[in-house]
């Protein structure tokens, strides 16, 4: 049986992805991940092998205990308001990377954006001498 | 990034996204912006020095290999920490994550043979040179850089 440590757990898609048996169940809507964990009586640890924040561990099987259930509210995006990731994850990025690169080039901190914004962003900052030049030809 | 873009050549045909599927099993890696009706921007893997999706992966799938950040699909496990990682929003997760490969194992990448505007190359030196006589010429303009 599994047992999650929901101060570890960072809302992530690796144990649900891995369980070969399908007894981790992810639940996604708009706003919310949630995440199952069904009792289970493999010997298979791959959950807890391939858990990035090492929040999982095996313990016997054992019918009285819960099984455990964890939600996570995902984060709007601050361009789009698009939920995108859940918090620890993208506090898990913070920490992770320098803190000078946590800001592009305008100052934004783009870690709080989603991917289909920073494409968007991208795109445009790419584009910024083109576009300058091509309206001004347009005059 | 070891394929440029000139994006002055960009003409939104949107053949490179076409491309990169073909060889990815529909699944592309590449994404055409358009940046109201005036210009025209794939946006793709940069294969940046320090990458920031192989600092956050933390079972080593994504590595750097030479100049290219290389994936190990055996070892993801789609967790989705690098697609929050990437600056540009270019590693795509489902079950597994999905980048530019550069399209290991061709002699050029896809996108790059398609383009039909030679708006993409692996070509430092053509990227460079195009990007000094366009600077050369806003110079000779008046103009800014």
């Amino acid at each position: 049986m599994i047992k999650v440590d929901d101060s570890l757990c960072i809302g992530c898609k690796s144990c649900s992805n891995v369980c070969p048996s399908q007894n981790i169940v992810r639940t996604e809507t708009e706003k919310m991940r949630s995440i199952h964990w069904k009792r289970c009586k493999e010997e298979c640890d791959l959950c807890v092998e391939f858990c990035p924040a090492r929040a999982l561990t095996l313990v016997p099987f054992d019918e009285t205990v819960q099984e455990p259930d964890l939600s996570f509210d995902l984060v709007a995006c601050k361009i789009c308001g698009s939920r995108y990731a859940s918090e620890p994850m993208l506090r898990r990025i913070e920490a992770a990377l320098a803190a000078d690169s946590e800001r592009d080039s305008e100052g934004l901190e783009w870690i709080r954006v989603c991917p289909t914004c920073r494409r968007s962003r991208e795109a445009e900052m790419a584009s910024r001498e083109t576009v300058l030049e091509r309206c001004r030809r347009g005059q | 990034m070891p394929v440029y873009v000139d994006v002055d050549r960009c003409i939104g045909c949107r053949s490179c996204e076409v491309a990169c599927q073909r060889v990815h099993g529909g699944i592309g890696h590449i994404h055409v912006h358009f940046v109201g009706d005036f210009a025209s921007v794939p946006i793709f893997c940069h294969h940046c020095e320090e990458a920031s999706c192989t600092i956050a992966c933390f079972s080593g799938a994504l590595y750097k290999d030479g100049e290219r950040t290389a994936f190990d699909v055996k070892k993801c496990t789609g967790c989705g920490l690098c697609s929050l990682a990437c600056p540009y929003g270019v590693v795509w997760t489902d079950k597994i994550a999905h980048k530019c490969d550069l399209c290991e194992g061709r002699a050029e990448p896809a996108c790059v043979a398609t383009c039909p505007a030679n708006a993409l190359t692996t070509d430092y030196e053509l990227a460079s040179r195009r990007e000094r006589a366009r600077a050369a010429r806003a110079a000779a303009k008046g103009g800014r850089r």
